[in-house]
């Protein structure tokens, strides 16, 4: 089983964010950082460019760990902090996801 | 090769569906509770209950694993049951909900996923004339069969952007085990209302919604029934 650590989950939301912006033409994607907002205002993505990236990744990750896992689960939705807020809080999320789902 | 994803392949319209598209050369992946004895070469039969989300998701990633895409969705699984509003038991307004809706909701979700993915897909959702004529003695079949229009229509809105096609085909009645507990003369009454008094064939009704990946696709969003609704 391979590890997936928060610095595997950035690299893997960069790498897609920058493919994304690609099929989108919006290069700015291909910069983004921890720090770049996913959703809301000041973000590059609408509700359809999210909803692509979550499916994309659930993809990447099985692929990447050999574990399926539901980004938009019901602790994603009830955390105070919404992990879509910001690159940084989705790699935490998807972090936990996968150790949950290899446990 | 196509990959159709079907559920409720164990009898009735969802065989005769599956057994439709693997003669146009897809393969199917069936999904139903009991066992399916649907024997090709192109058929996979998975042992699912649509409402389980659980067992939705593992089933879909299972489909994943050997075909790598799903083209295709047919929401057809399903159950009915005739009763006066006021003398359906709860449980029974809570079973067809979880069947009829809930279960096409955990399949579109699971599937839509895979289709916004493949930037491609077409989903078809099964409904019934008894909503439009708002048929009394079954309201609760109605009402599930009714949100499962409403789930069709946001789905069409919310994924035509990614590529994928979601509509919905309605039918009258069609000799099936669904419909064997009705009164023959309340059936004939029905058709004679929708405008097809000798009735609809399964190879009528299969027809009819094989038309959505065969000739004549409806555009997203389009609920369309085999019925002359006045
Ligand atoms: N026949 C009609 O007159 C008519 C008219 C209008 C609309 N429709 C719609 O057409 C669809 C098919 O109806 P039909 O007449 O073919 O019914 P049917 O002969 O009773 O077959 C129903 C199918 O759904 C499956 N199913 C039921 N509950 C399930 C569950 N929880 N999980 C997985 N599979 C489940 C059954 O398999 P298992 O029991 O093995 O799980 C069976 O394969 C339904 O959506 C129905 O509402 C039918």
């Amino acid at each position: 089983m391979s590890v997936f650590n928060r610095e595997a989950a950035v690299r893997l939301i960069l790498l897609r964010l920058a493919r994304l912006g690609a099929e989108l033409g919006k290069p700015a994607l291909a910069q983004a950082d921890e720090q770049t907002r996913l959703f809301g205002e000041a973000s590059h993505l609408d509700s359809i460019g999210l909803v692509t990236l979550m499916s994309d990744l659930e993809e990447d990750i099985h692929r990447a760990c050999g574990v399926r896992i539901v980004i938009a689960d019901e602790r994603a939705m009830s955390r105070l902090t919404s992990p879509f807020r910001r690159v940084g809080l989705l790699a935490d999320h998807l972090v936990e996801l996968v150790a949950a789902a290899q446990a | 090769m196509r990959i159709a994803l079907v559920t409720g392949t164990s009898r009735g319209l969802g065989r005769a569906l599956a057994e439709s598209l693997l003669g146009d050369g897809w393969t199917v992946h069936g999904f139903a509770r009991g066992p399916q004895a649907l024997a090709h070469p192109a058929f996979r039969a998975h042992a699912v209950d649509v409402g389980d989300e659980a067992a939705v998701q593992a089933a879909v990633a299972a489909v994943l694993e050997t075909s790598g895409r799903v083209d295709l969705l047919v929401n057809n699984a399903g159950a009915a049951s005739m009763n006066s509003l006021l003398l359906t038991p709860a449980k029974k307004a809570e079973m067809l909900m979880r069947v009829n809706y809930l279960g096409a909701f955990h399949c579109l979700q699971a599937v839509g996923k895979a289709m916004v993915r493949q930037r491609a897909g077409t989903i078809v959702n099964l409904t019934s004339v008894a909503v439009p004529l708002a048929l009394s003695g079954e309201a609760a079949y109605v009402a599930s069969k009714a949100a499962v229009e409403a789930l069709t229509k946001v789905a069409a809105n919310e994924l035509q952007p990614h590529g994928v096609r979601v509509v919905a085909v309605g039918l009258g009645p069609v000799d099936t085990d669904l419909t064997r507990a009705v009164g023959r003369d309340q059936l004939a009454a029905l058709n004679v209302r929708i405008g097809r008094p000798s009735g609809t064939t399964l190879a009528e009704a299969v027809g009819f919604v094989a038309e959505e990946w065969g000739g004549a696709p409806s555009s997203t969003g389009t609920v369309r029934y085999l019925a002359r609704l006045g």
